[in-house]
């Protein structure tokens, strides 16, 4: 009974300055679906980088490179490789009793923005939970197999976001995503052979061809250029496109176990040839900077609800300072302060959980609406819907911040000159 | 309602800090005892202190010195949840307008001390209607106090004090802004409570209260309790 009476003084009071509670509840949305958005975009990159990392524990590049650019061009098929190895490094890892798997891989081209990665059959098999789509005559297991020069295995955001079917034919560009010269290698089709099924990473937003049509492409594509230069003065020149053969950017690599993984980097960042990166160490350093820019902004989007909670805490106030007759005269007739206190909890929490609610439904809602955006731009699989441990902080601060409001707004309830409110008139 | 009620004052002393003369002398070592179905009319100018003395006896001011004794409890010395429980239990204040608490329907206003106190039992909206009938509201029971002209207020104000049976009874100006229909029911009804043993203790400068039984005067001027 008590209850009731002070949730209907509570509505009553809302109702009675509804402009200035929607105002409240607005600002508290807009804060909320901040860290709504950076919640779970920070989660998603985390989410995606560190399944990575699970896949292949170490990467081994050309020598001169750094760790942070081999993982990222190699593995997470951004950012520019620096440089290229011998094949002979792959055979050589692949024989290594250490090694489990390895896969020799090639980022050199692209297609309208997305880069198209040279790997081996073997590798496919890793990566992929199958296809959604297969041509007609390639082998699931053996994608790249006879016949499968030309073929290129897309991945199921990029198949829809370039609407590409299988059969469809595409030309790549000649250099990488960026680059100013980058051009198509026109003399060198490829044609969709299969469509991977979503695997919520980086898998989604790459284009696989075979080791060898890399290869083959720059090939023939040095060739074309050559023919070219007798016609035209000024032709586009690739110095050194024939060391393009039986090189690779990389060689992502399974062990045996974690110890094997040690070795191996130790070895190959050691021997003047290659450079190694343990993928979890260099992926964990990232995350880590990753968290700095999350509670960076976190604290940014904290500080903003805690500013709005403090405009939430002027309106109560003057909301409070309108009934203090009416909470006089309550106490006059018997009404304790403390359910007159609840009255303004009640309040304020309610206006802060209007705020959370409005504001996570419009978070999430926004999310799910760009989603497909969101994970093309960043190459990432936003989970929309997911609650992270940022907005759940985002709750407890707002709620915490609304009873501290409620506290300070008592304390003028507690001072209130009983007499002196009610012979006001 | 418990019929027996006694409340005893025992050398009040009230001052108030004045701009010209230091501290204003409100009520000086006033003594006395009111039992059951005692009426005492509270005779004065404006500032006389007809006020203070009745926020006095209902706990709500407390004084210099002295001490408030309601059966035989000094008030004055009560925690302020104590002081809250005296008055919606014991208390029926009445004032000139203010009287409503706006949130709540007129039957809910009735019964709303009573319903925080945790005190409402058996059929208590059934008695509600009751209460509000004798003053003639019944028929407003769910609307909202803006809806109810002056009278009306001061009305459900009066049926409010039916309701919860309280033994001491305060009027502040109680038919000040009242037509006669409703002064008269107010003066009917306040008389009723205070045959039926409460304690009515009331300010008016209404003339129809000249009529009215008392049996005390206590004039804040001259301080002559007669």
């Amino acid at each position: 009974m008590r209850l009731r009476y002070i949730l209907k003084a509570s509505v009553h009071s809302i109702k009675h300055r509804k402009s200035a509670f929607l105002i409240s509840v607005f600002s508290i949305s807009v804060s909320f679906m901040m860290l709504c958005a950076i919640g779970n975009i920070s989660f998603g990159i985390a989410a995606a980088t560190v399944n990575r990392s699970l896949t292949f524990p170490l990467v081994v590049g050309p020598v001169g490179s750094s760790d942070t650019s081999l993982v990222m061009s190699s593995v997470f098929n951004v950012d520019k490789p620096d440089g290229t190895l011998d094949y002979g490094i792959y055979e050589e890892l692949s024989a290594d009793k250490r090694v489990r798997s390895a896969f020799p891989v090639i980022r050199s081209d692209s297609y309208q923005g997305v880069p198209i990665t040279g790997v081996n059959s073997a590798y496919i098999n890793e990566i992929s939970k199958g296809f959604s789509s297969l041509a007609q005559n390639s082998k699931a297991d053996d994608i790249f197999g006879e016949g499968g020069l030309h073929c290129a295995v897309i991945g199921s955001k990029i198949a829809a976001r370039h609407e590409l079917e299988v059969g469809d034919g595409f030309f790549g560009s000649h250099g990488h995503v960026g680059d100013e010269d980058a051009h198509e290698h026109s003399s060198f089709a490829y044609s969709v052979c299969g469509i991977l099924n979503p695997t919520n990473s980086v898998e989604d937003f790459s284009i696989f061809v075979d080791l060898r049509s890399a290869w083959a492409i720059h090939h023939a594509h040095h060739h074309h250029d050559h023919e070219g230069e007798h016609e035209h003065e000024g032709g586009h020149e690739h110095e050194g496109e024939h060391e393009h053969e039986g090189k690779i950017t990389a060689v992502l690599v399974k062990t045996v176990n974690p110890a094997a993984t040690a070795a191996l980097e130790r070895e190959y960042s050691e021997n003047g040839r290659t450079n190694a990166a343990n993928v979890a160490k260099t992926v964990r350093q990232l995350v880590q900077y990753m968290n700095k820019a999350e509670t960076a902004a976190g604290f940014f989007s904290y500080g903003t609800l805690v500013l709005v909670m403090l405009m939430v805490f002027v309106t109560i106030l003057m909301a409070v300072n309108e009934r203090k007759k009416e909470m006089a005269l309550m106490r006059t007739i018997g009404i304790g302060r403390f359910p007159i206190a609840m009255m303004i909890v009640c309040e304020s929490l309610f206006t802060a959980l209007c705020g959370i609610i409005a504001g996570s439904a419009a978070g999430h809602a926004v999310l799910a609406l760009l989603k497909p955006r969101i994970d093309v731009a960043l190459g990432i699989s936003l989970e929309p819907f997911y609650f992270t441990a940022v907005e759940l902080n985002g709750i407890v601060v707002t709620a915490v911040t609304a009873l501290l409001i409620s506290f300070a707004a008592l304390v003028k309830i507690y001072r209130m000159n009983l007499t002196e409110e009610i012979s006001r008139d | 309602m418990e019929q027996t009620a006694r409340l005893e004052l025992k050398n009040i002393s009230k001052s108030f800090p004045s701009e010209t003369a230091g501290r204003i002398d409100i009520l000086k070592d006033v003594s006395l005892t009111l039992e059951s179905g005692c009426v005492l009319r509270l005779a004065g100018a404006s500032g006389s202190g007809k006020t203070t003395f009745m926020n006095i006896v209902s706990a709500l001011m407390p004084p210099d010195s002295g001490s408030v004794l309601f059966n035989g409890t000094d008030i004055t010395r009560l925690s302020e949840s104590g002081k809250d429980r005296f008055r919606a239990e014991n208390v029926g204040y009445i004032f000139q307008t203010f009287n409503l608490l706006s949130p709540y329907s007129v039957v809910e206003n009735v019964y709303a001390p009573l319903a925080f106190a945790g005190k409402l039992s058996g059929d208590y909206r059934k008695r509600a209607m009751q209460a509000l009938d004798r003053v003639e509201m019944a028929e407003f029971a769910d609307k909202l106090p803006y809806h109810l002209s002056v009278g009306q207020r001061q009305r459900v104000a009066i049926a409010r004090v039916l309701f919860a049976g309280q033994r001491l009874i305060l009027a502040d100006e109680p038919t000040a802004s009242l037509d006669g229909h409703s002064s008269g029911l107010v003066r009917e009804v306040l008389l009723e409570l205070s045959r039926q043993g409460a304690i009515l203790i009331f300010s008016s400068h209404d003339t129809a209260f000249d009529l009215f039984r008392t049996d005390m005067t206590f004039n804040l001027e001259t301080g002559v309790i007669s």
